[in-house]
């Protein structure tokens, strides 16, 4: 049975000593920079929740062989598609995301499918409208198909680079 | 499989998932503490100062900015308009917010530390060049049409 571990010990030690030095040296920023990461914190706690009962369907439903069918070495294009579409679909902060990334990867996740997955998340579905009152429709349109297009092609340099060093 | 053993499987998959959610809470509370330091000194109008040079110099600087930046990516679109009506051009807002979106130089030591080390410099490698692509295609692509 795999050891539980707490990741990222230490880069929270080093935010809080950097937080101890904010709040020495400039203590009004420190309140805000504490209240912002307080708030920000709470409005995560749905999305948090999501992708842990996200996190145990796929656990639960798609076992790790699947997984290597799906989305290991030898899928095809549908997994290409369900990357960018999971990354379109996906809300919250990237960070969030790891977990289930990780597991899944630890499962046989390809990296490029991560890497479309995470490129995907720039078209932000929600954020649309607010996009095209900024920059107008054609924009928005454009840098979309864009993003997708190139959350293709990094996903199969990453697999390309990584198949590379393993070979070597 | 009975469904019994079906529940057990469904608690397991739970109890996991919960599992690896929590060994990642420290690098998670670490990296939204962060946020909160960046929101509060990295400003818009420190950033507007920064752009003007050249086409070129502004998709990189504004790859660079987009990348040190963090929140919500509705708060780059804001940021974005307020650069936008101080004369900042298109190329650098295009890379402003997709580097906002997609690279996070705040959210990296998170991303080495569960993807691992070679999997995260090989991926904002690429995404910080795809960025400065993007956003030059992008505008290029729009003055076709308009």
């Amino acid at each position: 049975m795999k050891k539980f571990e707490f990741k990222g010990m230490k880069f929270l030690l080093a935010v809080i000593v950097l937080y101890i030095l904010v709040a020495i040296f400039d203590a009004t920023n420190y309140t805000t920079s504490f209240n912002i990461s307080i708030k920000l914190l709470w409005s995560l706690v749905p999305i948090f929740t999501f992708i842990i009962i996200l996190t145990a369907a796929i656990n639960y439903l798609l076992k790790p062989k699947q997984i290597m069918k799906h989305f290991g070495k030898d899928s095809g294009k549908k997994s290409t598609l369900y990357a960018i579409l999971g990354g379109i679909l996906s809300h919250g902060p990237m960070y969030a995301w790891y977990g289930m990334l990780s597991d899944m990867k630890s499962h046989g996740l390809r990296d490029g499918l991560i890497v479309t997955f995470i490129y995907a998340r720039a078209v932000k579905l929600p954020l649309l409208p607010l996009m095209i009152g900024v920059f107008g429709i054609a924009f928005t349109i454009i840098i979309n198909i864009y993003i997708i297009i190139f959350s293709i092609i990094q996903g199969i340099i990453m697999d390309k680079l990584l198949s590379k060093e393993s070979s070597q | 499989m009975t469904n019994k053993e079906k529940q057990i499987t469904i608690k397991k998959a739970f109890l996991n998932a919960l599992k690896g959610f929590i060994s990642i809470l420290p690098m998670m509370v670490a990296t939204i503490g962060l946020v909160g330091l960046f929101q509060t000194y990295v400003t818009s109008s420190m950033l507007s100062n920064l752009f003007g040079y050249s086409d070129g110099l502004d998709i990189l600087i504004g790859t660079f900015t987009g990348a040190i930046s963090s929140g919500n990516g509705a708060i780059s679109f804001i940021v974005a308009q307020g650069l936008q009506d101080q004369g900042v051009s298109l190329y650098a807002l295009s890379a402003f917010i997709l580097a906002w979106v997609t690279l996070s130089f705040v959210h990296i030591f998170a991303e080495a530390s569960v993807l691992g080390t070679k999997f995260t410099v090989y991926r904002n490698i690429m995404t910080f060049i795809t960025t400065m692509i993007i956003s030059f295609l992008t505008v290029i692509t729009l003055k076709l049409f308009i």
